[in-house]
C-alpha cells in the first residue's frame, strides 16, 4: 500500500498574524468568511453614506482574468473598484497594496488582507519580482488585479503621471486592462482627513482594452501607461 | 457553575491560588536561572509567555460559568481541528471541512442544552449519538458530489479530524455539567498538564532510554515513568478537592492522567511524524499550535468523564 500524499499548507509555522503578510495566501474559511461580511458591509456603506454610483458595471469581463485601473485620491478607491464586482469575486479580486504601507502596522495589515485581500506590491527594490507575482495570479483564470498606476494617493486630488509598472504587465499579453474613473472620492476622504466625510462617489468604468500586440520594453510600457492615463482623463471628461 | 459559585467554590478557589503559584515560582525559577546563572532560558521564556497568554483566558472562561467554559472548549477544539486540516491538507476539501466544524459545533450546543427526558445539563444520549450523525453527513458528500478520487483520504481525514478533536475533545465541554465541575474539570486539566510538565523536565535532567524513538525522539523512558509517578501521586494529594473519590478512584484516575495523557501526546506526535512537520501550528509562542497543547487532553478528558459517569454519576 503506497502511502498518501498530504499537501500541507506552506505556513503551518508561522503565527496566524505573519500568515497575512505571506503571498499567494492558503485559502482560510475564517478569513474568506469575514471578507465576505466586510465586503457586504463595505458595499452598504457606500452605497448610503457616499451614495456609491456605478456606470458601466456591465463592460467588466464575467469570468477571465482581467486588470482594472483608476485614479487615486483616497483610500475608498478600491473599496468602490471592489463594490463594481460580483460579490463571488472579492476572494479573487487583488488590489496591489503598497508593501511599506499597508504590511508593516498589524491593525493596516488585518485591514489591507482581510476586509481588501490586497496585494502586497514592493514600489521600491523589489518591483519585478512584484510583477511577476501579477502575471501569476493573472495566469489562473478569474483573477481581478486592481491597479493605482500613481503609485500613492494624489496630494491635491488631481491624476498624476502613471508609473510604467502596469505598462510593463501588460505588453505583450492577452489580458484585458480596463479603465476606471473615480469622482468624488477626493473630497469625501482625501489624504488629508482622518475620517470620511458624506459625498457622493461616482464610478465610470471604460471599455476593456488589450495590448497583446505591443513590445515587451520599457518605452512601450510608458506609452501603454500614457494611453491608459489618457483614457481615465476622457472619463474624467465623460462624467463631468 | 456561574462567577458566584466559583467565588464560593473552595475548589475554584483551591485550584486558582496554585495556578498563580506555580506560574510565579516559575517565573523566579527562570529569572534565577537567567540573571543569577546566566543560563540561557530563551525557550523556557517563550514556553513561559505562552502559559502567561493561556492561563488568564482559561480562568476567565470558567469562573464566567458553564455557557462560557462550554464556548471556550468549542473554539479551542475548532482551532485545534484548523490546524489538523492544514497540516493533513483536508482544509482545501471545503465542504468536509464545513461539515466537521458543524459537528464540532454541535457537539457544544448538546453539551449545553438541557436532556429533554431527564430535565438535566447537557444531553447525554445525543451527544453519544453524534458521531453517528456527523459521519453519516461525512460520508453523503462525496455521493453528492458524484465524486471518487481522494475521497477516501478525505472522508478517513474528516472521520479522525471530527472524532478526535471534536468528539473526544468535547467531552471536557460535557464534564462542566457535572454537579461538581469544578472539581473534576480543575483536576482534569491540571493533572493533564502537570504530568505533560512533569514529563518534560523529568526526560530533560534523567532521559537516557528513548520510549519511542521512531515517533517521538525526545520522550523518554525515564520522563515518561517519572510522569506517571507524579500522575498516580497527584489524586492522593488532591484528593480532598474530589468529592468521595476512592482509592479505587484514585488509581484509575491517575492511570487515566498518567498513561493517557502521554498516549494522546504520542498518537498526536504519529499525526505530525507522518506529515513530516513538527508543530501543528505556531499561535502560542514557545508551545507550537493549540492542538499540541491540547493532544493529551484529547485522550484523557474522555476516559475520565466516563470513569466518573460509571463510578459517581455526573449528576
Amino acid at each position: 500500500m503506497s502511502a498518501w500524499q498530504y499537501d500541507s499548507a506552506r505556513d503551518l509555522d508561522v503565527t496566524p498574524l505573519e500568515r497575512l503578510r505571506i503571498f499567494p495566501r492558503e485559502p482560510d474559511m475564517l478569513v474568506y468568511g469575514a471578507r465576505l461580511i466586510s465586503a457586504l458591509l463595505m458595499r452598504l456603506w457606500l452605497r448610503t453614506y457616499h451614495r456609491l454610483s456605478i456606470t458601466g458595471q456591465g463592460k467588466l469581463p464575467k469570468s477571465e482574468s482581467f486588470v482594472m485601473v483608476a485614479n487615486h485620491s483616497s483610500h475608498l478607491d478600491a473599496l468602490c473598484l471592489l463594490a463594481a464586482l460580483q460579490l463571488r469575486r472579492v476572494h479573487h479580486a487583488f488590489p496591489a497594496a503598497a508593501q511599506d504601507y499597508f504590511f508593516v502596522r498589524s491593525s493596516r495589515l488585518i485591514a489591507a488582507v482581510v476586509a481588501v485581500n490586497a496585494l502586497p506590491f514592493d514600489r521600491q527594490a523589489r518591483a519585478c519580482e512584484s510583477l511577476n507575482l501579477c502575471r501569476q495570479l493573472l495566469a489562473a483564470p478569474g483573477n481581478v488585479l486592481i491597479f493605482f498606476p500613481e503609485g500613492t494617493r494624489s496630494a491635491a486630488g488631481e491624476i498624476a503621471e502613471f508609473k510604467s509598472g502596469v505598462g510593463l504587465l501588460l505588453a505583450g499579453t492577452r489580458y484585458p486592462v480596463v479603465p476606471c474613473y473615480l469622482a468624488g472620492a477626493y473630497e469625501s476622504w482625501s489624504r488629508h482627513r482622518w475620517f470620511p466625510r458624506p459625498g457622493q462617489i461616482r464610478l465610470t468604468i471604460g471599455e476593456p482594452r488589450t495590448y497583446s500586440d505591443r513590445e515587451g520594453g520599457i518605452d512601450s510600457a510608458r506609452h501603454i501607461c500614457a494611453e491608459l492615463r489618457n483614457e481615465v482623463l476622457a472619463l474624467a471628461g465623460d462624467s463631468q | 457553575m456561574s462567577v458566584h459559585a466559583a467565588l464560593q467554590s473552595d475548589v475554584f478557589r483551591f485550584y486558582l491560588v496554585i495556578t498563580l503559584e506555580a506560574l510565579v515560582l516559575a517565573g523566579g525559577v527562570i529569572a534565577l536561572l537567567k540573571w543569577g546563572f546566566g543560563a540561557k532560558v530563551d525557550q523556557a521564556l517563550r514556553a513561559y509567555r505562552g502559559w502567561l497568554m493561556m492561563m488568564p483566558v482559561l480562568v476567565f472562561s470558567i469562573l464566567l460559568g458553564r455557557g462560557t467554559s462550554i464556548l471556550f472548549f468549542t473554539i479551542v477544539a475548532m482551532i485545534a481541528f484548523k490546524e489538523f486540516a492544514r497540516a493533513t491538507g483536508l482544509y482545501r476539501d471545503w465542504l468536509m471541512t464545513a461539515v466537521v466544524y458543524l459537528g464540532i459545533v454541535a457537539a457544544g450546543v448538546i453539551s449545553f442544552v438541557s436532556d429533554p427526558h431527564a430535565h438535566v445539563p447537557g444531553w447525554y444520549g445525543l451527544f453519544m449519538a453524534l458521531p453517528v450523525y456527523v459521519i453519516a453527513a461525512i460520508l453523503i458528500i462525496p455521493i453528492a458530489r458524484n465524486r471518487v478520487r481522494g475521497q477516501l483520504q478525505s472522508l478517513a481525514l474528516s472521520i479522525v479530524g471530527f472524532i478526535y478533536f471534536g468528539w473526544m475533545f468535547g467531552h471536557l465541554a460535557f464534564l462542566t455539567n457535572a454537579v461538581h465541575a469544578y472539581s473534576y474539570l480543575l483536576f482534569v486539566l491540571f493533572a493533564v498538564e502537570l504530568n505533560d510538565v512533569a514529563g518534560y523536565v523529568c526526560g530533560k535532567f534523567f532521559g537516557v532510554h528513548p520510549l519511542r524513538s521512531n515517533i517521538s525522539p525526545n520522550k523518554t523512558w525515564e520522563g515518561s515513568l517519572a510522569a506517571l509517578a507524579v500522575s498516580m501521586t497527584l489524586p492522593w494529594l488532591l484528593r480532598f478537592t474530589l468529592p468521595d473519590f476512592q482509592p479505587r478512584d484514585c488509581l484509575l484516575a491517575g492511570l487515566i492522567i498518567g498513561v493517557g495523557g502521554q498516549l494522546g501526546d504520542l498518537a498526536v506526535s504519529v499525526i505530525k511524524r507522518d506529515l513530516g512537520i513538527k508543530d501543528m501550528g505556531a499561535c502560542i509562542p514557545g508551545h507550537g499550535g493549540i492542538l499540541d497543547r491540547v493532544d493529551s487532553l484529547v485522550y484523557t478528558a474522555p476516559l475520565f468523564l466516563h470513569m466518573i459517569r460509571y463510578f459517581h454519576d455526573l449528576y
